[in-house]
């Protein structure tokens, strides 16, 4: 054998077999068994497809998600197109506003939510003790908790994305654009804002992906109607220990997702950089 | 006069709107911080008499404290396996070819790309069969495959910027392949795979829908015991246990940032 092929063996070897042991074959097990119980069926597919409260729950994922995502660029664009506008040393520093907070505790930062949200809230004293309103809001266990929390985590995957097309403009096409006469409203609609929209694009695409998967927010903000794709499947698994069923709901989820992830990979491929949602 | 404001304007309104949405992101999760003061029995948003009760319950509970050693003792086990196989993967997959090599890579990665829910009801399903469900073992196993789409990427990206013809020299004037790696590679990436055994460690400490499933009732790890007790615990402990967790990821998160600015 080749010296070369030895190394790769060497230092490939060992963590594909890892992944393969602790992951591949158990989402494969998750793949077999939607389908074979023990004889191929697609009746799980069916019952998932034909029973009005389970389509209701997959339109609820998207509905949250699609939402997440418009709010998400709503918020996130200004953030991005302040942040590409201040100096690199300052920018440095309020970059760790949206850094830190994405390394914290999931659960944490849920948790937080629910204290600030919740009807003896912090939100709600604050409203009531300056005279907004007079009786407790309902801030959670309902759609407008769900997405403020969900906004809030997501938008760092909407603000680096942006970030980095804003940066990537040269500042001399904005130049040139002024100094042609343009108004800075117009240079903005005409040349920022256009060639910033491959970074929208990408953001938007992850904010989507990542949205639909959430369990925890609809959990803890949500009520029974923010009832999400992953917790349908938590409940099959955990309360009514139907596995097959679980199994075709999960195998649905990750086949979405793969497949919206492949055109981000495929749409987005050379003009941003592959990050896959790491920071 | 007028033409300064009608530049000053824009910039100020930008500026509001930028900076309210930056405060949004880390201002709701430090009012956590000052509730974790309270003295009371009773839930305070701001505490009339500040004290560290609840943070001495937290330390003085037994139940509490089997559950944080048990999310370190997890965390490290993880940050061990992560980080080893991780740097493996990094330094193979530069001896690739282009096409294999990104094959290989987009594996690696996935377990990020797969949603959480999905990867936690095929590892319970298959460890409920192989007797791991609950114990510290496939606490560990989990939490590695989450962990090493991060170091293999932060590992490769520093592996991006060691020059092939190093090695090349070394193996040449007659050092094995591991004196080279110990010698020549890996003091070039060292910041990386440490900075990413630190990320490992965070991955898993805070890790939930995973450990919620593979946990059971004999494993449960810090964040599982603060999911049960926010819907079962009427005391105010959990603000103090929230600070916990966020000083603790503070304290792995830090290093890697100074490194960060270092590198930049």
């Amino acid at each position: 054998m080749k010296r070369s092929t030895l190394a790769r063996l060497v230092l490939l070897g060992p963590p594909l077999l890892f992944l393969l042991a602790a992951f591949v074959l158990p989402l494969a097990r998750v793949i077999w068994g939607s389908v074979f119980a023990p004889d191929f069926t697609l009746a799980f597919y069916e019952r998932m497809w034909r029973t009005p409260v389970y389509g209701r729950v997959f339109w609820i994922t998207l509905k949250i998600s699609l939402l997440t995502t418009v709010f998400a660029a709503l918020l996130g664009y200004p953030a991005a197109y302040f942040l590409a506008s201040v100096k690199p040393r300052t920018r440095q520093l309020l970059l760790l506003c949206v850094i830190v907070p994405f390394f914290l505790s999931v659960l944490v930062r849920n948790y937080v939510w629910m204290i600030l949200l919740q009807r003896t809230g912090l939100v709600n004293r604050l409203l009531t003790e300056w005279g907004v309103i007079n009786r407790p809001l309902e801030l959670m266990y309902n759609e407008l908790g769900v997405l403020v929390a969900m906004v809030n985590m997501l938008l760092p995957y909407m603000i680096f994305p942006v970030l980095s097309a804003l940066l990537a403009i040269p500042p001399e096409l904005r130049h040139a654009s002024a100094s042609l006469g343009a108004h800075p409203a117009s240079t903005f609609w005409r040349v920022t804002l256009p060639l910033s929209m491959p970074g929208v694009a990408a953001g938007a695409l992850l904010v989507f992906i990542v949205s639909l998967g959430f369990f925890i927010t609809p959990a803890l903000l949500g009520g029974p109607q923010q009832m999400m794709v992953s917790n349908l499947i938590e409940f099959s698994v955990r309360q009514v220990l139907n596995w097959p069923f679980a199994f075709a709901l999960a195998n649905t989820l990750l086949l979405g997702t793969l497949l919206l992830y492949a055109i981000y990979v495929r749409a987005l491929e050379g003009r941003m950089p592959r990050t896959a949602g790491l920071p | 006069m007028r033409r300064r404001l009608r530049t000053l304007a824009p910039r100020a309104a930008l500026a509001l709107a930028g900076g309210s949405v930056l405060a949004f992101l880390v201002v709701p999760v430090l009012t956590v911080i000052p509730m974790s003061f309270s003295s009371s029995m009773t839930f305070e948003l701001i505490p009339t008499v500040p004290g560290l009760t609840q943070y001495r319950r937290f330390f003085a509970s037994p139940d509490w404290m089997l559950a944080l050693g048990r999310s370190v003792q997890v965390a490290l086990g993880a940050m061990v396996v992560a980080t080893v196989l991780g740097t493996l993967a990094a330094l193979g997959l530069r001896r690739l070819a282009r096409h294999s090599r990104r094959l290989l890579e987009a594996a690696l990665i996935a377990p990020r790309i797969v949603p959480s829910i999905v990867f936690a009801v095929a590892v319970y399903y298959v460890f409920a069969g192989a007797g791991l469900v609950g114990t510290v073992g496939g606490l560990v196993l989990a939490h590695s495959v989450l962990a090493l789409p991060f170091v293999v990427v932060f590992v490769g990206s520093a592996l991006h910027g060691v020059d092939p013809a190093l090695e090349e020299a070394s193996l040449s004037l007659g050092a094995g392949p591991v004196t080279t790696f110990a010698r020549v590679t890996f003091p070039q990436i060292r910041l990386a795979v440490f900075g990413s055994a630190l990320f490992a460690f965070n991955v898993s400490f805070d890790e939930v829908v995973v450990t919620l499933f593979i946990s059971g009732v004999r494993a449960k790890t810090l964040p599982v015991k603060v999911w049960d007790a926010i819907f079962y615990e009427i005391t105010p402990i959990l603000p103090a246990i929230s600070t916990v967790i966020i000083v603790a990821s503070l304290a792995v998160l830090t290093p890697l940032l100074l490194v960060r600015r270092k590198a930049s």
